[in-house]
């Protein structure tokens, strides 16, 4: 019974780190202008391995993604993707899912 | 001295109030034409038939109104007075499937998409059965980067204004390459040079209109492929505003019957209506979410009995819209 309940609490544990990992990304971009722009920028992040749940906020000028766990972005990698869409890449906040 | 300072005031200040004057007058231009008024809309944001998530292209029948419902992915079709009656695509880059479908135009009872993730130009029947793709991702000749808006010529040619790609291009119905304005992927605001083209419509004369997305105005090339003229703003070269006849990120370009210019002007919330020579008729429309207000005019089409449809995309409907007798 005490090895059940221990290794119920050790998948509880190993759930909540699978649903705890990855890597929220907040991004400011200057230069959006309407949606096909937002569009553009949705279809460039697509293709980057382990992104998921894409955000693409005009009026703010904020782009926003879900990493999965174990990728990362790199400035650099989105000063280019943004300047490929057409816009400038200005910063970026991440933050633990 | 002090007489001087006041004269040197005085000619500054009417030196100014000239210039204003001058540019209201040459590049303000008064409507001409007796407008449109406010009919009904239909729609609200969802997923559910008749609801929209970013309604972005609009075309249609004789009887039918065909709307691109971006996110949803898939195509949404209504009767005139906005009633609900089919719908067809879903997500995905299969055959029939879409990935963010754009501005359309329908030619000889067919519906053609543009397709913008999946970088092709989807032929529908009316029903909505998937008849044939044209394009693939690319920049070379018959490739695209981004379609956003396509036209078809009275002998089949497409014209497809690929937005990243910075190029109209005109193709055979089969897809083969016959010539592209623009120099590809290279934003320019010179003659013939685009800055984010969004859209394309074409005359029976093989006349070209391009919406010159991010430029702020219209470009217009003859059936040879030769430049004609611009419109949108002083000079037409980047310089948006929302007076009569200037616009702010033009998004959708349609011929009337008569071979008027209707455009979508995105960001003044309205749709202007030009002579093909670009001179300014009418406008209708101003921001909100009340009767005959626009939170982004984004697509325009006519309707065979003169109506115009308009695609309201953050307020996630359409409008319709009757011409003033």
């Amino acid at each position: 019974m005490k090895k059940k309940i221990i290794a119920g609490l050790f998948g509880l544990l190993l759930m909540q780190a699978a649903f705890a990992a990855g890597t929220h990304y907040e991004m400011r971009v200057d230069g959006l202008a309407c949606p096909f722009c937002a569009y553009g920028i949705e279809k460039k992040l697509k293709a980057v391995d382990g992104v998921s749940d894409i955000k693409v906020d005009l009026n703010k000028g904020l782009v926003s993604v879900n990493m999965a766990e174990g990728k990362e972005l790199s400035e650099e990698q989105m000063k280019k993707l943004f300047k490929d869409a057409g816009f400038t890449y200005r910063s970026m906040k991440k933050s633990p899912l | 001295m002090l007489k001087l300072l006041k004269k040197i005031i005085i000619g500054l200040v009417a030196f100014v109030i000239g210039l204003v004057f001058i540019v209201w007058l040459v590049w303000i231009p008064s409507a001409t034409g007796p407008g449109y008024s406010y009919v009904l809309s239909w729609g609200s944001k969802g997923s559910a038939a008749g609801q929209f998530n970013d309604p972005i292209g609009i075309a249609t029948t004789a009887t039918e109104v065909f709307v691109s419902d971006a996110r949803n992915a898939r195509i949404q079709v209504f009767d005139y007075d906005g009633r609900f009656i089919r719908q067809f695509g879903k997500k995905g880059d299969g055959p029939g499937e879409l990935g963010r479908p754009m501005n359309l135009t329908m030619a000889k009872n067919e519906l053609y998409v543009a397709d913008y993730f999946n970088d092709r130009i989807q032929v529908f029947s009316l029903d909505g059965t998937p008849l044939r793709s044209i394009g693939k991702h690319g920049s070379g000749p018959g490739e695209f980067n981004a379609p956003g808006g396509v036209a078809v010529g009275v002998n089949g040619d497409l014209y497809v204004a690929d937005f990243y790609g910075q190029r109209v291009e005109q193709l055979s119905s089969d897809g083969q390459f016959i010539r592209q304005w623009g120099n590809t992927g290279k934003v320019g605001i010179w003659a013939g040079e685009f800055n984010y083209p969004t859209d394309v419509a074409v005359a029976d004369d093989g006349t070209v209109y391009v919406a010159d997305g991010y430029n702020d105005r219209v470009q217009v090339f003859d059936a040879q492929g030769q430049f004609v003229r611009k419109w949108g703003g002083p000079f037409g070269m980047d310089i948006f505003g929302p007076f009569n006849g200037w616009f702010a990120t033009v998004t959708s370009i349609t011929l009337d019957k008569q071979g008027n210019i209707l455009v979508a002007d995105f960001y003044n919330n309205r749709v202007q209506k030009f002579t093909p020579q670009g001179k300014f008729l009418s406008s209708f429309g101003e921001k909100g979410t009340g009767d005959g207000q626009f939170q982004k005019a984004i697509a325009v089409a006519e309707g065979a009995d003169g109506s115009v449809f308009v695609a309201d995309f953050l307020n996630n409907r359409i409008q319709k819209w009757k011409p003033i007798p």
